[in-house]
């Protein structure tokens, strides 16, 4: 790079010319320059004027970035044609365009009336609270002064606006520029339209989509966004009431309130408001109740019965080394009741005389096992889950051995707790 | 005023119109914006494909994503709006918050799943 200090380079700058209307077009200019770095856009432009295309027309006025007249769309980007250096664009071709939401006068030159009729809209003039002799400071070590930062360097080259694709859906939007003067008077202590100002950049300051495409584009480096967030915070600290404020600033016009009415209004208020209140507390203590009834079953512990399975005689002489019963009963949970029909593995040990009765519910998915006599083991066909005669899991996804009932005999019969 | 002007202006141009850099020109706030709109869109469809076409794990970590991906969006927005976050740190957000989007999606993904 520091060994090329210039060369050849293409420029396709947009044309529209109003006598022969259409849509536009680009024509491209092909210049030699000397130095990229000591040439900005807007020397470009002079050379193509002078050098190629007499015609062609754009805005200047101070060249030093303070004047805010060169606003365009330098490679698809807003800036100001002074302050953009060719060597800063990386592109074999740069490409020229003007202001975006803008109706185009001739080429480069935009009608910059939209961009002033919504910064009118968005009252940029201070109108002093108090009538003081002295001008009011704000010390720069204050918050507010601290809050309100560069935002005052906005030298409206409309670039924001350009740039704000919502500026183009919301027609009524304020826009970036409008916003952050809106905020710089906001900001401002001694600012006496303070709730009018707010009430007009609260119509439209929710239009911003957080896009940060004014931030990026800022040739003053100004941040439009932070101004919009932080009328979205000002709006939610003052906003409520703020159409009472507005409407209780007595006009010169307006005549004063009839003195009665007041007390009636104020009482009739009262009213209201303790009735929305009653309605409130009624509506809870209602809606707690309905709400404590409907869902205090769902937490409450299921009773347990013991489910007799048959005689345990008959159960012992069953063939093989598990039998399979039958267990009906109904099961309660919360307001539902369901009748169960459910299979229990009673694992025999004829030896020592002793029974295990197994859930037969798989602890991986909750299918049912069965037991496998000739391999001697649990098997569940679901997710082939196997278990081991004792209930400790063999093979397959569970994560536990099989649960175990309690037991107990009484009166010849087997009897297992629910589960 | 009006009768000054003989010629027609051109309507306004608008973002992207006769501009062969519109998609360099978008820069990350953008993006940011755009994709959150997408994602959103995604998420309708994942979500009712996930409810009809159930245990599919390629399409329930289809929803995961676009859910993380739209969540970690939605975060550093509402950091910005409530003040949390200065403005100046909105791309660093997005990268710290999509690399935490990022993790939260492999601990849910390799770990509680």
């Amino acid at each position: 790079m520091t060994d090329v200090k210039g060369g050849q380079k293409t420029f396709k700058v947009f044309r529209y010319d109003p006598a022969k209307g259409g849509q536009g077009h680009f024509d491209t200019f092909v210049l030699d320059i000397e130095d990229y770095y000591a040439t900005t856009i807007l020397d470009v432009l002079f050379r193509i004027q002078r050098e190629q295309d007499q015609s062609l027309a754009f805005r200047y006025a101070c060249r030093v970035a303070m004047c805010g007249s060169c606003g365009m769309v330098i490679n698809g980007k807003e800036g100001l044609a002074c302050k953009n250096v060719v060597g800063d664009l990386r592109t074999d071709v740069i490409t020229l365009r003007p202001l975006n939401h803008f109706p185009v006068v001739k080429d480069l030159t935009v009608d910059m009336e939209p961009f002033f009729k919504k910064y009118e809209d968005s009252m940029p003039y201070f109108e002093p609270a108090q009538e003081l002799q002295e001008p009011a400071v704000v010390r720069p070590d204050t918050w507010e002064r601290k809050a309100i930062d560069m935002a005052t360097d906005c030298i409206a080259c409309g670039c924001c606006v350009s740039s704000c694709t919502m500026a183009f859906w919301h027609k009524d939007y304020l826009g970036p520029a409008g916003l952050n003067r809106s905020m710089t008077l906001l900001a401002d202590s001694r600012d006496g339209l303070h709730d009018e100002r707010l009430a007009a950049a609260m119509e439209s300051c929710y239009n911003c989509r957080l896009e940060f495409n004014c931030t990026e584009v800022c040739p003053k480096n100004i941040s439009p966004t932070r101004a919009i967030k932080y009328i979205h915070r000002m709006a939610v600290r003052q906003g409520p009431g703020l159409a009472d404020r507005l409407t209780s600033t007595p006009e010169p016009k307006a005549l004063p309130a009839p003195e009665p009415l007041t007390p009636a209004m104020s009482r009739r208020r009262f009213l209201s408001r303790s009735a929305i209140g009653l309605g409130a507390v009624a509506g809870v203590a209602i809606g707690g109740m309905v709400t404590v009834s409907a869902i205090s079953a769902a937490f409450k512990e299921p009773e347990r019965k013991w489910v007799s399975l048959g005689p345990l005689e008959k159960i012992m002489d069953s063939p093989g080394e598990v039998a399979t019963i039958y267990a009906n009963y109904q099961l309660a949970d919360g307001f539902y009741k369901r009748d169960e029909h459910k299979p229990v593995l009673v694992s025999l040990n004829r030896e020592k005389n002793r029974i295990i009765a197994f859930n037969s519910r798989c602890t991986h998915l909750g299918c049912t096992v069965h037991w496998d006599e000739k391999k001697k083991l649990f098997m569940c066909a679901c997710h082939g889950g196997t278990f081991f005669p004792d209930g400790v899991v063999k093979s397959g996804p569970p994560p536990r051995p099989l649960e175990r009932y309690k037991t107990q005999v009484k009166n010849g019969n087997l009897l297992v707790l629910e589960a | 005023m009006a009768s000054v002007n003989k010629f027609d202006y051109r309507q306004p141009l608008h973002r992207g119109v006769l501009d062969p850099n519109r998609v360099r020109a978008t820069q990350a706030g953008m993006w940011a914006w755009l994709w959150q709109r997408i994602s959103a869109l995604a998420i309708l469809v994942f979500l009712v494909l996930h409810l009809t076409l159930t245990y599919r794990p390629l399409l329930q970590f289809c929803l995961l994503f676009t859910v993380s991906f739209h969540a970690v969006l939605g975060l550093r927005v509402i950091l910005i709006d409530f003040g949390l976050v200065h403005v100046r740190y909105q791309k660093a957000l997005l990268a710290g918050l999509s690399v935490l989007g990022l993790v939260m999606l492999a601990i849910v993904w390799f770990g509680i799943y």
